[in-house]
């Protein structure tokens, strides 16, 4: 098992809903949860990560703050097209403390994955981690 | 630099002006529809304001609604989640002051515990001698609501940018103090 959801694999943010260039979304790819991405109002909001390859994947590790309706779906064509959702959750708020959330997965593969936060506990939120667990 | 988007319902009675408002600031004044034209649905209005001593901006979506009963229900289906309100009177009418508080319920009723900075504007102002509602009773019932009371008249030009620039600055106050919370927790 690898974590394919860094930067470091060749994972790429390919978009991003909305941005402040001093959080960008490459910071929920670098690795560590100190680094994050602010999303700058309005819902809904989404980011798209594109792997370097196709991966089976098994487990999704999301940290965050102040999300409230979370929606992932995933891609198996090169070019980010005919996106099917393959999980959705409501997360718990938390008070002080990020919001750690899996989800698992039997071996899906995808090209992408697409990340929709369509509510909030607040008007703003962040993602300050995503990891992928999964073969090549 | 960042850029906000704020989504900004606009509500209050028919004829109040909420229409005359929202075009006068988007066109920095220069356009005042003299004649009624009832608004039927949402009309969307999109302005950037820049916030004062930053480089920073938030773009105001503004939820033009329409005022008629009839038209409200199919309205309130665009009201999820809104990041802030302008509820708008008229000055010379005691009737549409009066319907504020339902007005409020309503919008609030989409807020889903959000925090939802808003302002009670009364317009029409240059209706001196018609004036139905005083300055100071707007003013107490706006602060009991935690509104900011601001008095237009879009016919005159007058003061129409301050309730969205005071929207503008109240929405980037909540970012500001989110990301503080933020960056105390990573
Ligand atoms: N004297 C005066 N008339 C105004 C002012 N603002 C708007 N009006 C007039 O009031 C009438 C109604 O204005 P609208 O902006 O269409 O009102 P509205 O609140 O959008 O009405 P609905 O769309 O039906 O909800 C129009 O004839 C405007 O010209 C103002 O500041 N002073
Ligand atoms: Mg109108």
């Amino acid at each position: 098992m690898i974590d394919t959801a860094l930067s470091s694999s060749g994972t790429q943010v390919v978009l991003a809903a909305s941005s402040d260039e001093n959080y960008p979304p490459e910071n929920i790819i670098d690795g560590n949860t100190e680094m994050f991405w602010i999303s700058t109002g309005m819902f809904p909001q989404e980011f798209i990560l594109r792997f370097s390859n196709t991966v089976k994947i098994t487990l999704i590790t999301i940290h965050c703050y102040n999300v409230k309706n979370l929606k992932i779906e995933k891609s198996t064509s090169n070019d980010a097209t005919d996106f099917q959702n393959i999980a959705e959750k409501e997360f718990e708020h938390t008070d002080g403390h990020l919001q750690t959330n899996d989800f698992s997965l039997n071996g899906t593969s995808a090209t992408h994955l697409r990340f929709i936060i369509t509510s909030g506990y607040d008007h703003f939120v962040s993602v300050h981690k995503v990891t992928v667990e999964g073969v090549n | 630099m960042v850029k906000l988007r704020a989504k900004c319902i606009l509500v209050g009675d028919p004829a109040v002006g909420k229409s005359a408002l929202s075009q006068m600031f988007r066109s920095d004044g220069a356009h005042f529809q003299k004649n009624y034209s009832m608004t039927a649905g949402v009309e969307l209005v999109v302005k950037s304001v820049n916030i004062p001593d930053s480089i920073d901006s938030v773009e105001l979506f503004i939820f033009d609604s329409a005022g008629k009963e009839t038209f409200t229900e199919s309205c309130e289906k665009l009201w999820g989640q809104p990041s802030v309100l302008c509820l708008v009177f008229d000055v010379s009418s005691e009737v549409s002051f009066r319907s504020c508080g339902r007005w409020l319920e309503r919008v609030r009723a989409h807020c889903q515990g959000l925090q939802v900075p808003g302002v009670l504007v009364g317009n029409k102002s240059d209706l001196s001698s018609r004036r139905e509602v005083e300055t100071a009773v707007a003013q107490e019932w706006a602060q009991s609501q935690g509104l900011e009371y601001h008095e237009t008249s879009a016919k005159e030009m007058e003061n129409c940018e301050a309730p969205f620039l005071s929207l503008a600055q109240a929405f980037y106050a909540l970012y500001q103090g989110q990301l503080q919370t933020i960056q105390a927790l990573a």
